[in-house]
């Protein structure tokens, strides 16, 4: 697989005069986006105003939501066309110079069926994405997309709501080994925040999770992280010092919070980032190099998964 | 209810519930070593073929393959103590791999099909027994813990439960020793 750097090298040699042209086209949208910013505040703020005897603070409210949402609409409206055209110039050949087999297809996700096997959250009432990315590396499938799951709350009056359940990347891939039941391994949230006695005694007692807690002897993963397992056993024979390690790196690397099952035949990873991954940004040139880095960065990540974990070893008796 | 009856059912709740966690802790280290007893057999049956395969060509190592083969005997008699079981482990867990390191010598034996498919067998059920050592380990570090703390210790001691032996994990599988360079060298 190719490296970061040679993938840096790769964005700026060779995509250089797309992104130029690419950038004049994102200075163009910017600068519609203001002017049609600016006529649209002043209209809405001329009809707050003109209204404002006459409203309740309920209104008031209602009408700075609705002020922000159709704005929202308004802006991604105003930049899709510049939005793929990123995702197709940019996005898409870095993702075949990583691996020429992938399948890039920038508005579909990974199914929620897959979200759901993972076991990782519970079942979500609104479910979105994009960005979906299907391959093969060293043999071994994998597949990743930017997800968003929600969960709809409703108050007293029947007025809906949603918070979210998870935001980021959803990696699904083949794992090496055998087994039946499931093990999750979740962020250590309870051990970090009410310390080790309680912290040990809310995750023993976690009846939002199915399975028993299963303390692994490797403490600086303990510190990190909470397992729940079907089996006791195999839960340790799917974390193997080894894979401890090499989780506890793709966490550091990675910066975020890092969720990762067994179940099936597959292992499923999911990267908290609470935000739209592989989105162009109209207000940060394409030629500024952080820009630039985060992409890659956040691209190698996924696919490195399969090197990382040494997924592809044939020397299980597990074959295909 | 008077104040006395109401704390003599609460000491009783309190007891139920450290008998119970006690005899539920003693459960799962048994439980886990029957796991552990399972995987050790399936090790136990490979080694005959093991054996017959390599031993043609091991002229230098005849003494390991005899000792594994005497181990695998000890180790199937009738009526061994876990102590003794866990004792053995570790000396065929360390015969087995000197063996494993010895066919690296052998390029007849590395490009034998029965050879690489024994070792992958022998590699799974390692790894097997491997985690069912540290499920145990685990366990027993909880049955051990619930009987020297207080205040269980003194149900503990009343039940007549003594401390257990862990598994000593070799240092080689606490680095997980890749076996694949084993193959590839």
């Amino acid at each position: 697989m190719k490296s970061i750097s040679e993938l840096t090298d790769f964005y700026y040699k060779k995509l250089h005069p797309v992104l130029e042209e690419l950038d004049k086209n994102r200075e163009r949208v910017k600068k519609r986006v203001i002017t049609i910013g600016i006529i649209y505040t002043l209209i809405a703020a001329l009809l707050f105003f003109s209204l404002l005897d006459y409203m309740n603070i309920e209104f008031i409210v209602f009408s700075l939501v609705g002020y922000v949402a159709l704005g929202g609409i308004l802006y991604r409206f105003l930049i899709s066309d510049y939005r793929d055209e990123f995702k197709e110039k940019v996005i898409r050949p870095l993702i075949e110079e990583i691996d020429s087999s992938f399948h890039y297809i920038p508005d579909l996700h990974v199914d929620v069926e897959y979200f759901n096997r993972s076991y990782l959250f519970p079942s979500p009432d609104r479910y979105s994405g994009n960005d979906l990315v299907k391959g093969k590396i060293d043999g071994v499938d994998l597949t990743f997309s930017d997800l968003h799951a929600e969960k709809e709350h409703r108050d007293s009056k029947g007025r809906r709501s949603y918070s979210t359940i998870f935001k980021g990347l959803f990696i699904i891939s083949d794992f090496h080994k055998n087994f039946k039941g499931k093990t999750v391994v979740l962020p250590d949230t309870a051990q970090s925040t009410f310390g080790d006695l309680i912290g040990s005694f809310l995750q023993a007692n976690n009846f939002s999770r199915s399975g028993d807690l299963v303390k692994m002897d490797s403490p600086e993963f303990e510190k990190e992280f909470v397992v729940y397992g079907s089996d006791q056993i195999e839960a340790r024979y799917i974390l193997t010092h080894t894979l401890m390690e090499k989780i506890l790196h793709y966490r550091k690397h990675s910066g975020h919070p890092v969720y990762v099952s067994f179940r099936g035949r597959n292992i499923y990873m999911a990267i908290e980032y609470n935000k739209d991954l592989f989105e162009p940004s109209i207000f940060n040139s394409l030629l500024e190099y952080k820009i630039a880095m985060e992409y890659i960065k956040t691209l190698h990540l996924s696919i490195g998964i399969v090197e990382e974990l040494k997924l592809n070893q044939k020397i299980w008796s597990k074959h295909g | 209810m008077s104040t006395p009856l109401i704390i003599a059912i609460v000491i009783g709740i309190i007891l139920v519930l450290m008998y119970n966690s006690l005899v539920s802790k003693k459960n799962q280290v048994e439980n886990i070593f029957a796991s552990i007893d399972t995987q050790l057999k399936k090790r136990y049956d490979l080694i005959p073929n093991l054996v017959a395969s390599v031993g043609k060509y091991m002229e230098h190592e005849k003494s390991i393959l005899q000792e594994v083969t005497k181990l695998r005997a000890e180790a199937n008699k009738p009526n061994i103590s876990d102590e003794e079981k866990i004792h053995l482990d570790a000396k065929v867990t360390s015969a087995l791999g000197s063996i494993m390191v010895a066919v690296e010598n052998y390029p007849e034996l590395k490009a034998n099909e029965n050879v690489m498919h024994l070792q992958r067998s022998l590699n799974e059920v390692e790894e097997q027994i491997s985690a069912a050592r540290r499920a145990y380990n685990q366990a027993v570090t909880d049955y051990n813990n619930a009987i020297e703390m207080i205040p269980t210790n003194f149900m503990a001691s009343a039940m007549s439960y003594t401390r257990k032996e862990v598994f000593e994990i070799p240092d080689t599988q606490r680095q997980n020793v890749n076996v694949k360079e084993l193959f590839n060298s």
